[in-house]
């Protein structure tokens, strides 16, 4: 009877633990996140827009559904293919690459 | 002879330091040091403490390894929704000068909407790092490990590192945004939930 309790008890406090150290989920900020307003996009001079620019790319993901057919946009460089992207896919920006590689590791160990 | 006014010498400097160290435990105990933030620090306790958090986080910053997607347009979008929803009451946007937050805080933060020589806490050049490099290793480090007294927490607990590279990402391309610009890419489409799902 008393292990039962002490194992109950341990059990508890250990998933009380585990579910105050989870992680802060990015989906916690859509509950209050407003949507993006792409119409501010139909305004901009698409001749001048660069195609390999991370922004614009970031940019027209986000607006992917509202610009299909928007007017200048069909066949620009860069946009075929852009629906149904995953990220990983996303054409790599045109700013110079960092050294390292990709696994971000803190090497130092210090904790402040 | 001499060995005698070294002695003296030596007794001298230690009486000395025994009194300023009961000195300074006195003011210490005293209370007079005002402690509020609106009122801010002397010129000399001021550079003390900069100096102390620019040479620690240099120390600790320099050998972090920086990721070579950084310029993505994947990490950009993730760490957009991020600083909007976990800095951007204190670190400002495109459009916005002050806050409650950056009106009540000692030290202020820094308008990271800015460019860093505009706001003055990129870290510096001290000529030993590469600069770029550098100021990104200090963005990654003061993120995830905050700072001590000044408001600036630390988020490592609940956000990985991948994560803090995101919205070091984002802050690179920050003060050339517009105001357009940056409700776009904080924003949470379809499509960005689409993609986290």
């Amino acid at each position: 009877m008393r292990s039962k309790f002490i194992t109950l008890s341990i059990a508890i406090s250990t998933l009380a633990f585990t579910l105050s150290a989870q992680a802060h989920d990015p989906k916690e900020h859509m509950n209050n996140a407003e949507k993006p307003d792409c119409a501010a996009m139909e305004n901009m001079d698409h001749s001048k827009m660069d195609m390999n620019d991370p922004v614009m790319q970031a940019m027209m993901k986000q607006c992917m559904g509202d610009m299909e057919g928007m007017e200048g946009m069909e066949g620009m460089e860069g946009m075929e293919g852009m629906e149904g992207m995953s990220g990983s896919e996303a054409p790599q920006g045109d700013k110079p690459a960092q050294h390292g590689n990709e696994s971000s590791t803190e090497q130092t160990g210090h904790n402040h | 002879m001499a060995a005698n006014k070294f002695l003296r010498c030596g007794k001298c400097l230690m009486i000395t330091a025994v009194v300023a160290m009961l000195g300074g435990l006195a003011f210490l105990y005293s209370g007079l040091y005002p402690m509020g933030a609106d009122v801010p620090h002397n010129g000399l306790t001021y550079w003390g403490l900069e100096t102390m958090r620019e040479r620690s986080i240099s120390r600790a910053a320099s050998t972090i390894e920086v990721p070579n997607d950084l310029a993505s347009s994947e990490r950009l979008l993730k760490g957009a929704a991020d600083y909007n929803a976990m800095c951007a009451s204190c670190h400002l946007q495109p459009g916005k000068n002050q806050s409650d937050f950056t009106l009540g805080l000692y030290p202020a933060p820094p308008n990271l909407a800015q460019k860093g020589d505009d706001h003055g806490h990129d870290g510096g050049h001290d000529g030993g790092h590469d600069d770029n490099t550098y100021a990104l290793q200090r963005q990654f480090w003061i993120i995830k490990h905050g700072i001590k007294a000044s408001g600036m927490p630390s988020w490592a607990p609940g956000h990985d590192d991948e994560r803090i590279w995101n919205m070091v990402s984002f802050l690179q391309r920050l003060p050339e945004l517009s105001t357009g610009q940056y409700q776009v890419l904080t924003a949470r489409s379809d499509n960005t939930k689409k993609q986290e799902h």
